[in-house]
């Protein structure tokens, strides 16, 4: 039976489980339910906190920061991620541009720039720094994507850019849309065909016309393309509101691969407690029907999410807990300590650096720095020792660690 | 009115509604909402609706009624939300305030149907079904689509065949092992060769097999809101089966939705936990699930012949919310040659009753048509699926035959069942 257990099924769990399966381990993917590639807008930022290349970030936390998780692992193992991760999405024909030397400022859908490091290709025409008008377009029934505001809040920071609203095609109107909706429509060359019309009528002087992140699951890249011939512009993509195409996108081709190499992924098995002895983890228990699933461990990668993603859970007594396997956890000792007192406080609050201390091999540690088991890794958000949100390092930081985890695990890495 | 009793199920259910951050990744997973304007999806229909539901009040929203059952919602839920259960109760609610339609009373009587159909009379009562003339007749009558699957009746039941046999030797000598088989109405009724290959299975592996008497599961009741019905049914089981439970027999089933019931969907949805209840959900097994733990136990023989054949496999959603993976194809894997293709489709459409009604059937098709893509494209002339309904789902849909896996394990023992 399968002993190399994954657990969560983010980021940093899927890359872990990539490089175990590929490793021939044959992992087993458990997670509690989707993973947070369905809430986040897809993009790797790998450093976003000031003007620094994320190279250059890179190689000064290093020395600076021993704690962080890109110190634990160096930056040959972020580099050796990105290779992976760009290798496996240009298979799947989703491929991501960009890299460690600069940042791409992309548009959000409330019309703030953000920084990311690498970007589904279909995102790559909204580098706002790209110059010309910009068309930001959309559909009063997707709720939270409002083009006009968009446009507005883009021109105030000197962006030149227009919102309009589209006309839904009658023969697609529904009563309910989600982004889903949306992106099974773009899939339909007569629906695009339609809102490629309506695009080339509304388009005036833009060189480039941003949209909701809806273009497709099947093949985004055909869609682009077909909107761009329709429309006369380059044609790119705006991140959404949950649930994010471009992330359940990125899932699949990760579940794809992982599955060709191997693996598994059982999704709805929240993982509740692991047991061992002398350094070892042995066993691991899943939440089932009438009793728990019982599974003999070799090997375990924990990628189960921060506070924001359930692996780290805080409660009123102030008490911080890893969820899954109980591993000790660094964080405030005090719950006064937990917030700033501004919401906004540019140090960010001390309660997301909370997460589990490990060594260079990821493994985690006690309170006196003593390995707790010698057969785990821990990759991701679950980790402490960084501000993921404020440092905007999240998506690399599970990228990589979790790249790192898996290789670790699978003697990949002296 | 209460109809459902004050329970601690219940304040769980409650509770989870507050773990719902409105993500919608449930409605985006959603087998129904993606085919259907009928059905808004799980988020609104469950935790969002839920807060407008009162027992004082009547229910606010129709809808629930198009939820299919089918528990993906369940299963993709980052913050564990119990949306298929919320769902439930709610139709339930709607069942008691304004009645359940004679079709449904009917075909959620699986046990009845079966008892009526099975038997030597069977080629008549099969004759009938088929005869597309009279399907027309109860369509416009009763609302049973004329389109949609029927099993047919078998001339014989399985419990008479296992009565009729002579017993046999366990093949490891007296281990002394036993097991009890819950065969569900499909077995009984109209697939007894599903049943003999879980005993010859089960009895290759040394284990004396038990058959005490047993009613319906109760599942078609509880997704057609008959709770009153369900709750017969299941006390009636937990008196038949809690004798062998409390003794640590446990008990094994190939139909995955009669063994979710017994294991959970029962006693949660009618808030019944009583000891023996426990007791009963603690020891019910899915056969692979059995079959899987004698393996890393390595008490599972692996005399397997070799079956060089790659067929597409549903692991139906009643299996999926076992939340225990893929048992099947971890057993079937041990087969030299064999290999089991995922479908990675969610949902086959039928949901037990569901596709049987004539406002839901071509939902039900709909829902479906990726897997039955899926299948027909894997160019094998047989696809393997553990639960009965969407075997048949998957036949009628797809075009091929669909069998239980525990028949090509069987095969693979060398067993003539």
């Amino acid at each position: 039976m399968r002993t190399t257990i994954v657990i969560g099924a983010g980021l940093s769990g899927l890359m872990g489980a990539l490089a175990l399966a590929e490793a021939g381990l044959r992992p087993l993917l458990l997670a509690k339910g989707q993973g947070a590639t369905h809430w986040t807008a897809g993009t790797i930022d790998v450093w976003g906190a000031d003007e620094r290349s994320p190279r250059e970030a890179l190689q000064t936390i290093i020395t600076s920061r021993p704690g962080h998780p890109y110190a634990l692992i160096g930056v040959h193992a972020v580099e050796e991620a990105i290779t992976r991760f760009r290798a496996l999405t240009e298979a799947a024909r989703y491929p991501y541009v960009g890299g460690l030397e600069r940042n791409v400022l992309l548009p959000t859908a409330a019309g703030a720039l953000r920084p990311a490091a690498l970007l589904p290709v279909t995102m790559a025409a909204g580098d706002v720094r790209l110059g010309g008008e910009m068309l930001i377009a959309g559909f009063r029934e997707l709720r939270d994507f409002y083009p006009p505001f968009i446009a507005a809040n883009l021109a105030a920071q000197g962006i030149a850019a227009r919102g309009v609203y589209l006309t839904m095609p009658p023969a697609f109107r529904r009563r309910e849309y989600t982004t889903v909706t949306f992106a099974r429509m773009f899939d339909d060359p007569a629906f695009r065909s339609e809102i490629g019309r309506q695009l080339r009528a509304q388009r005036g002087n833009a060189t480039r016309i941003g949209l909701p992140a809806v273009l497709g699951l099947r093949d985004p890249l055909e869609v682009v393309a077909h909107m761009q011939n329709e429309s006369g512009a380059q044609v790119f993509e705006i991140p959404t509101l949950p649930p994010s195409v471009p992330g359940i996108r990125l899932f699949t081709l990760f579940q794809q691969a992982i599955e060709r190499a191997g693996g598994r992924l059982q999704i709805g098995s929240e993982v509740i407690r692991g047991e061992g002895q002398d350094r070892r983890l042995t066993t691991i228990w899943s939440e089932a029907a009438a009793r728990q699933q019982e599974h003999r461990v070799e090997r375990v990668l924990l990628a189960t999410g921060g506070i924001a993603g359930g692996g780290i859970r805080t409660d009123h007594a102030g008490i911080v807990r890893e969820t899954a396997l109980d591993l000790p956890v660094r964080a405030p000792a005090n719950r006064a300590d937990w917030f700033a007192p501004r919401f906004l406080d540019p140090h960010g609050h001390a309660i997301y650096t909370a997460g589990v201390a490990t060594d260079a091999h990821l493994r985690p540690l006690g309170a006196a720095d003593e390995v707790i088991y010698d057969n785990v890794a821990v990759a991701g958000a679950a980790l402490g020792g960084a501000d993921t949100v404020r440092e905007r390092s999240r998506s690399g930081v599970s990228l990589a660690t979790g790249w790192a985890a898996g290789r670790i695990l699978a003697g990949l890495v002296s | 009115m209460t109809i459902i009793p004050e329970d601690h199920i219940e304040q769980s259910l409650e509770q989870s509604l507050d773990h719902c951050i409105k993500c919608n990744i449930c409605t985006a997973a959603c087998p129904v909402s993606a085919v259907t304007d009928l059905f808004p999806g799980p988020k609104y229909v469950g935790p969002q609706a839920q807060r407008f539901r009162h027992e004082r009040q009547s229910s606010p929203d129709e809808s629930v009624d198009y939820c299919s059952g089918c528990r993906v919602c369940n299963e993709v839920c980052p913050t564990g939300v119990r949306i298929a259960e919320l769902n439930a109760r709610a139709r339930a609610r709607l069942a008691a305030e304004r009645g359940i339609p004679l079709r449904n009373r009917l075909i959620s009587r699986s046990g009845l149907i079966g008892r009526l159909g099975a038997g030597p009379h069977a080629p008549l009562a099969n004759a009938l079904l088929g005869f597309k003339p009279l399907r027309l007749v109860i369509e416009r009558t009763l609302g049973i689509a004329r389109e949609a699957p029927l099993p047919a009746f078998s001339r014989y039941t399985f419990r008479a065949w296992f009565h009729r046999r002579r017993a046999p030797q366990t093949t490891n000598g007296a281990s002394g092992r036993q097991v009890v088989y819950f065969h569900g109405c499909s077995a009984n009724y109209y697939e007894p060769w599903i049943g003999k290959a879980v005993v010859a299975v089960l009895e290759h592996n040394g284990f004396e097999v038990l058959l005490p008497r047993q009613r319906c599961c109760g599942l078609p009741l509880l997704s057609n809101g008959d709770f009153a019905a369900a709750r017969r049914a299941h006390e009636a089981n937990v008196a038949f089966l809690a004798p062998y439970a409390l003794r640590n027999i446990p008990i094994v089933g190939a139909s995955t939705s009669c063994t979710l019931t017994l294991k959970e969907e029962a006693p949660e949805l009618l808030g019944m936990q009583s000891d023996a209840v426990r007791a009963v959900a603690r020891q019910t097994f899915d056969i692979f699930e059995f079959l899987r733990t004698l393996y890393e136990r390595g008490e599972l023989r692996t005399d397997f012949r070799p079956i060089e054949r790659t067929l597409p496999y549903h692991p139906p959603c009643q299996l999926r919310a076992h939340r225990i993976g893929r048992p099947a194809i971890d057993v079937l894997e041990l087969i030299p040659g064999l290999r089991l293709v995922e479908t990675h489709a969610s949902c086959c459409g039928i949901a037990g009753t569901y596709g049987l009604k004539v406002e839901k059937y071509r939902i039900s098709m709909d829902v479906g048509a990726p897997l039955f893509e899926t299948v027909r494209r894997s160019g094998a002339d047989l696809a393997l699926c553990d639960s009965e309904t969407c075997r048949w789902q998957i036949s009628h849909g797809a075009g091929v035959a669909a069998r239980h896996p525990v028949e090509i394990l069987a095969e693979a023992y060398g067993l003539v069942t």
